[in-house]
C-alpha cells in the first residue's frame, strides 16, 4: 500500500465514523446511512485498486479511470448542492413559521386582542392548554 | 367601512407610510403594517400615525410579511374584508374601494388590481416590458389567465384569509398566490387599477434581475409539490 492510499482510505474511514457518531445522525434516514456507507465502500476500493476504476470506466465508454471519478464526483457536487439548498429552504420555513408566531403574539398583547378563536392548524405543532386559551397568558408556576 | 382591514407590508418606508396609513385610516380603522425588519423609522412612523404594528424581529420579506398581517388581521373582531395595499404611496384608496364593491357584488373571494386593465401613470417602458413576460410565465405555469401578475393591491373575503397559506417570503409570493387561487378554487376576477410610479416607488421596485429568482422559484415548487 503506498502512502497516499493509505491517508486516503483512513481519511475516509475517519470521515464515516465521524458522521455515523454525530447526534444529529439519528435523523438521517436509514437509506440515506446506506447510501453513504455504499459510496465510502466504493471510494475506498476506487483508491485501493485504481486499475478497477478504469475497467470499469472503458466498460461505460470512459477512456480513463479518473475521468469516470471526474464524472461521477460532479454528479456527487450537484445531488449535495440541491439537497442543501432544499434544506435551507425547510430550515428557512420553520424559522419564519417561529418569527411570525412571535411578531403576531406581541402585536396581540399590544393592542389586548384575544386569540382565543384563532385556527392553529398551520402553527407549530402545540401543547393543547388546559385553559382553552392560549393569549398572553403567563406561567404562573 | 369596520368590516375592512389593510394588511401593508412594510420595509423601509419611513419617509412615506405616515401619509399612507392616514389615507387608510380614512376608509377604515383597521390598518395593519407588518414592519419586515426595517432598518429606518418604519416602526415608529406607524406607531404614530395610529396603525397596528406586527414587527418581524428578523427581516422575511413581502411574502412573508403578507402572511404575518393576514393572519393578525383574521383576529382583529368584525373583520370580514381584507386588501393588500404597498407601503410606497404607488396604490389608490380608491381603487381598492371599487375592488371591495366588486367582491360583494360579484359575489367573489378574490379581487385582483391589475395595471394593464388601467393606467400605468410614468411605467418605465422596461419594467412594463418584464411585467408582461411574468405575466405569459404565471398564465402558463398556474393555469389562471390573468393580465398583471405581480400587483401587490388585492382585495378578499375571509375565507381566503382563513385558507391561504403563502410560503413564498420574497417577492415570489405574487405567483405564488395566483396558483394558490387555482389550487383553492378561489372565485377571482381582475379589476383595472391605477400605479403610480413615481421616482420613490420605481427606485424601491423590483431588479429586473429579480425575474429570474421567480421563474426559478415557481419552478422549483412545482417540481417540489409534484
Amino acid at each position: 500500500m503506498i502512502a497516499v492510499q493509505l491517508l486516503l482510505v483512513g481519511a475516509f474511514l475517519g470521515l464515516f465514523f465521524l458522521a455515523l457518531r454525530s447526534r444529529t445522525a439519528h435523523g438521517v434516514s436509514a437509506s440515506k446511512k446506506l447510501g453513504f456507507l455504499l459510496f465510502m465502500l466504493l471510494v475506498v476500493v476506487a483508491v485501493l485498486s485504481p486499475a478497477l476504476v478504469s475497467d470499469v470506466a472503458n466498460l461505460v465508454g470512459v477512456g480513463r479511470g479518473t475521468d469516470l471519478v471526474l464524472y461521477l464526483l460532479a454528479v456527487v457536487v450537484c445531488f449535495y448542492v440541491v439537497n442543501d439548498y432544499l434544506r435551507a429552504q425547510d430550515s428557512r420555513a420553520q424559522l419564519h413559521k417561529l418569527a411570525r408566531r412571535i411578531a403576531v403574539l406581541e402585536a396581540l398583547e399590544r393592542y389586548g386582542i384575544a386569540a382565543s378563536h384563532e385556527r392553529d392548524s398551520e402553527v407549530v405543532d402545540e401543547v393543547p392548554d388546559p385553559h382553552g386559551t392560549t393569549d398572553g397568558d403567563r406561567d404562573d408556576a | 367601512m369596520k368590516d375592512v382591514a389593510f394588511v401593508v407590508p412594510v420595509y423601509n418606508e419611513a419617509q412615506v407610510i405616515g401619509t399612507v396609513i392616514k389615507a387608510i385610516q380614512a376608509v377604515t380603522p383597521h390598518v395593519v403594517c407588518v414592519n419586515d425588519g426595517s432598518t429606518d423609522a418604519s416602526a415608529a412612523e406607524i406607531l404614530k400615525a395610529g396603525a397596528y404594528l406586527v414587527d418581524h424581529p428578523i427581516n422575511m420579506g413581502q411574502g412573508a410579511a403578507l402572511q404575518t398581517g393576514i393572519e393578525f388581521a383574521r383576529l382583529l373582531p368584525g373583520v370580514e374584508r381584507f386588501v393588500t395595499f404597498d407601503a410606497d404611496g404607488q396604490h389608490v384608496i380608491d381603487d381598492a374601494i371599487r375592488m371591495l364593491t366588486t367582491l360583494e357584488v360579484g359575489d367573489l373571494d378574490i379581487v385582483l388590481g391589475s395595471r394593464f386593465l388601467g393606467a400605468s401613470v410614468g411605467a418605465p417602458r422596461l419594467r412594463k416590458a418584464l411585467l408582461r413576460l411574468a405575466v405569459r410565465f404565471s398564465n402558463v405555469t398556474s393555469g389562471i389567465r390573468l393580465t398583471d401578475a405581480h400587483n401587490g393591491l388585492r382585495a378578499f373575503n375571509r375565507h381566503v384569509a382563513d385558507t391561504i397559506e403563502i410560503t413564498a417570503p420574497d417577492m415570489t409570493h405574487a405567483s405564488e398566490i395566483i396558483e394558490l387561487i387555482a389550487r383553492n378554487g378561489y372565485r377571482y376576477r381582475e379589476v383595472p387599477v391605477t400605479i403610480h410610479y413615481t421616482a420613490y416607488s420605481v427606485s424601491k421596485g423590483q431588479a429586473g434581475m429579480n425575474a429570474v429568482n421567480i421563474a426559478v422559484d415557481t419552478l422549483l415548487r412545482k417540481v417540489g409539490r409534484s
